[in-house]
């Protein structure tokens, strides 16, 4: 059997490359699939692009952005949609990120049915998005639908999806964390189960019952779960825009910052119909600054706990 | 092992080769192909009665046609029957037929055409209409419509050469397929989009006449109303059937559409002048007063089932819903007549409408013959009656007719036809979400925030405003 020496897991000379030719096909994937068409999109923000083969593609300067930002009623149309993209992002991450935890606490006891209850609350996230949103446009009918039904027992009225823009926002929040809490509450029983019992039993025989045990014992210990989940919920929501789509479609007042990049891009905004694929890269460039900075203080956020509890 | 290894590459090689060859073989065998005026039918037999119909035979045509088509169940059911008859006459061609929603086309069309996917376009974007008004002289700082992006970048086909042309009437050929002097789209269809289906059988039952004002249309919806009935019903989940429901009331104030459009962008009308706002009053009143409750979660298609079911009195929509309702409920007694919009009876006889779907052809379509002898199938006089039978449209053939009991409903209203204000509307970039005064029904709640007209119609003015001096 060979020996390899400290420091050379792939041997010496041209076998020390192995690792680089590896990860090559790899790299190169990455490359044209995720960081070539971002680059692409950046200078697409700056022109006047269609997405049409044979249109000639004119350098615009800011000019889309001056658009996006400024320019007529518009702007202020935009501009609500980036404020209506933060408010989404802050009700889903909230109630998604705890709504998980809990189910999660409540389906790690030992309790009968609990794998059923994983399987039933992880199920949505399987189903496409086109299918959760379909499934629900029935559910949430006004008009004889089973949400409507129970409401009316307790004599409650709603449009539903059809309804004026906060009360169709409100729903499509609902449908957002159905489809989803089931991945962040996987995330968090994973972490949970990687948590040593005897952890546990020390703690019981200090004394520590109930919210005391998991305050000091879960709480701290599930920091990679918590990181994870955070910034998954905080990202995947600031760029949520397939259930607006298919749920209400281009209804003014409704649309979020994703959706806008999609409508513009592709002739969705009931005006002339034209392609603006320049002007939704600008649009999308806006989206990405702002899940940059969202993402690099959850990311700040995330250290501070990783330093508090991991160290 | 080496032994081993080679096959192993080899088979992968050769996997790899089948996989990259993968396209269908449209060549057939030496001999198989049909040689010129070898064709399945004999002259004459081409030309059939209407329900039989020709699909004419292109000699030595072969290879797979691929045609884009926007959903629509009587147009997707005529579509698959005229499939199978053109394949029937042309053994060697394939129609590979892709239905996409209609809101999703414009999308499908640019990627087909990009990726040279398609050979054939059913040209149908969100809100189905073949060309519209191009930019204006008096337009400025706006987006060119996406027909004319696409032929500007040299995607469509022109088909002014082409024989089959002269089968369409040439006015709406010049109107609604012509640019820069080409042809680069048959419309296939005109519809109406202003009038309403009224239920006969219901008006009897309560004693309500035919309205035809605005008074009397009121008056009737508080009767039916009281009686247990619904007055109105639309597809209101897809939003669009709530304001093109209310383009009869529109068309009843401003009978030029296209001055409307012009007064609108040279500041000589406003959406908050006095007759405006009057029609603001009444879209409101549409909205709130007449359409029946729930109607927000009604989707387009299945609207013609919900009115059939026989309580509601009325159903202002587009003509293309006639088929359907023919097929939902065959005993059910309608017809069709203009939205009584204003006071004035004599102004409530106009059908406004547009240009509907279109013919296109992929300008570097690989299989642009059999494109081109699809399109000319389709043209034929024969062939389009029974597409014209089958998808209830105003036919845009001098020699076919609209033989369906819509058309005997609406047969004295041709005349009266005019093309409507979305095909002349272009926003000013910069305009707000409020902009489109047109839309305004579908502005107030239920459907969105708006409870007074008169706010409505500054905001209205306010957001084009915006667009205009922007």
């Amino acid at each position: 059997m060979q020996v390899m020496k400290k420091g050379y897991l792939f041997g010496k000379g041209w076998r020390g490359n192995w690792p680089i030719l590896l990860l090559l096909p790899g790299l190169l994937f990455y490359l044209i699939i995720a960081v070539g068409p971002s680059l692409a999109t950046a200078v697409y923000a700056f022109t006047d692009a269609t997405g049409l083969r044979g249109l000639p593609v004119n350098w615009v300067g800011f000019d889309n952005f001056r658009e996006f930002l400024v320019q007529g009623a518009a702007s202020r149309d935009n501009l609500a949609a980036l404020q209506r993209t933060l408010v989404f992002a802050f009700f889903v991450t909230t109630i998604q990120f705890s709504l998980g935890l809990l189910l999660a606490v409540v389906l790690n006891q030992k309790i009968r049915g609990r794998f059923f209850f994983r399987t039933l609350f992880f199920m949505p996230v399987f189903l496409g998005v086109v299918i959760q949103g379909l499934m629900w446009k029935l559910m949430l009918l006004p008009r004889g639908g089973p949400v409507s039904e129970v409401f009316n027992v307790f004599g409650v009225q709603s449009e539903f999806l059809g309804g004026p823009p906060t009360e169709a926002f409100v729903w499509v929040l609902v449908v957002q964390i159905w489809a989803n809490v089931g991945i962040t509450m996987v995330i968090f029983l994973a972490g949970m189960q990687t948590i040593p019992t005897d952890l546990y039993e020390a703690a019981r025989i200090d004394g520590a019952r109930g919210w005391k045990l998991f305050r000091n014992v879960t709480w701290p210990l599930l920091t990679p779960a918590i990181n994870t989940n955070f910034l998954l919920n905080v990202v995947g929501s600031l760029q949520a825009w397939q259930l607006f789509l298919v749920l209400i479609g281009y209804k003014p007042g409704t649309q979020v910052l994703g959706y806008l990049v999609f409508a513009e891009g592709f002739g969705q905004t009931g005006g002339s119909g034209s392609f603006r694929q320049g002007f939704a890269a600008a649009a999308s460039i806006v989206l990405f600054i702002l899940v940059l900075i969202f993402g690099m203080v959850a990311n700040y956020i995330v250290a501070r706990r990783e330093k508090k509890y991991m160290a | 092992m080496n032994r081993i290894r080679w096959i192993a590459l080899f088979a992968v090689l050769t996997i790899i080769a089948a996989a990259c060859g993968g396209t269908e073989d449209t060549t057939a065998a030496p001999g198989t192909t049909a040689a010129p005026g070898e064709t399945t039918a004999a002259p004459g037999e081409t030309t059939a009665a209407p329900g039989e119909t020709t699909a004419a035979p292109a000699p030595g045509l072969e290879g797979t046609l691929k045609v884009l088509l926007h959903q629509n169940p009587p147009l997707v059911a005529y579509m698959e029957d005229f499939n199978g008859r053109f394949e029937a006459a042309n053994p060697g061609i394939k129609v590979q037929m892709e239905i996409v929603e209609s809101g999703d086309i414009a999308t499908g069309i640019q990627t087909r055409l990009t990726a040279n996917e398609v050979d054939v376009i059913d040209y149908c974007p969100a809100g189905c209409s073949a060309f519209s008004t191009p930019v204006q002289p008096y337009m400025s700082n706006v987006e060119p419509p996406l027909w004319q992006q696409l032929i500007d970048a040299g995607l469509i086909a022109d088909l002014s050469n082409e024989s089959f042309v002269a089968n369409y009437d040439p006015v709406a050929v010049a109107d609604a397929g012509t640019y820069n002097g080409g042809v680069y789209a048959l419309p296939a269809a005109r519809v109406s989009y202003s009038g309403m289906f009224v239920n006969n059988d219901l008006l009897a039952d309560v004693g309500v006449a035919l309205p035809t004002t605005w008074g009397e249309l009121v008056a009737a919806c508080d009767t039916i109303i009281a009686s247990g009935n619904e007055c109105m019903t639309v597809g209101g989940a897809d939003g669009w059937p709530v304001f093109v429901g209310s383009y009869g009331l529109i068309g009843a104030y401003y009978p030029d559409q296209a001055g409307l459009v012009e007064g609108l962008w040279t500041g000589e009308i406003k959406w908050n002048d006095e007759t405006s706002i009057e029609l603001f009053r009444r879209l409101q009143t549409y909205t709130q007063d007449m359409l029946e409750e729930g109607v927000t979660g009604l989707a387009h298609d299945a609207g013609p089932a919900r009115y059939s079911a026989g309580d509601v009195a009325f159903m202002p929509t587009g003509v293309w819903q006639a088929p359907a309702l023919e097929d939902a409920g065959p005993a059910f007694d309608w017809t069709y007549v203009p939205f009584p919009g204003s006071d004035n009876a004599a102004d409530n006889q106009y059908l406004f409408g547009k240009y509907d779907m279109s013919w296109m052809v992929a300008e570097d379509s690989q299989n642009k013959e059999a494109a081109l002898a699809y399109l000319a199938a389709l043209s034929d006089p024969a062939e389009y009656q029974t597409y014209v039978n089958a998808v209830g449209v105003i036919p845009t053939q001098p020699t076919a007719t609209l033989e369906t009991k819509l058309g005997q409903a609406i047969a004295d209203l041709i005349p009266n036809y005019r093309v409507g204000f979305e095909q002349y509307w272009l926003p000013p970039t910069g305009a707000g979400q409020w902009a489109n005064g047109s839309q305004a029904a579908s502005f107030f709640a239920p459907f969105n925030e708006w409870t007074d007209a008169v706010e409505l119609a500054n905001q209205a003015q306010a957001d084009l405003d915006a667009g205009l001096g922007s």
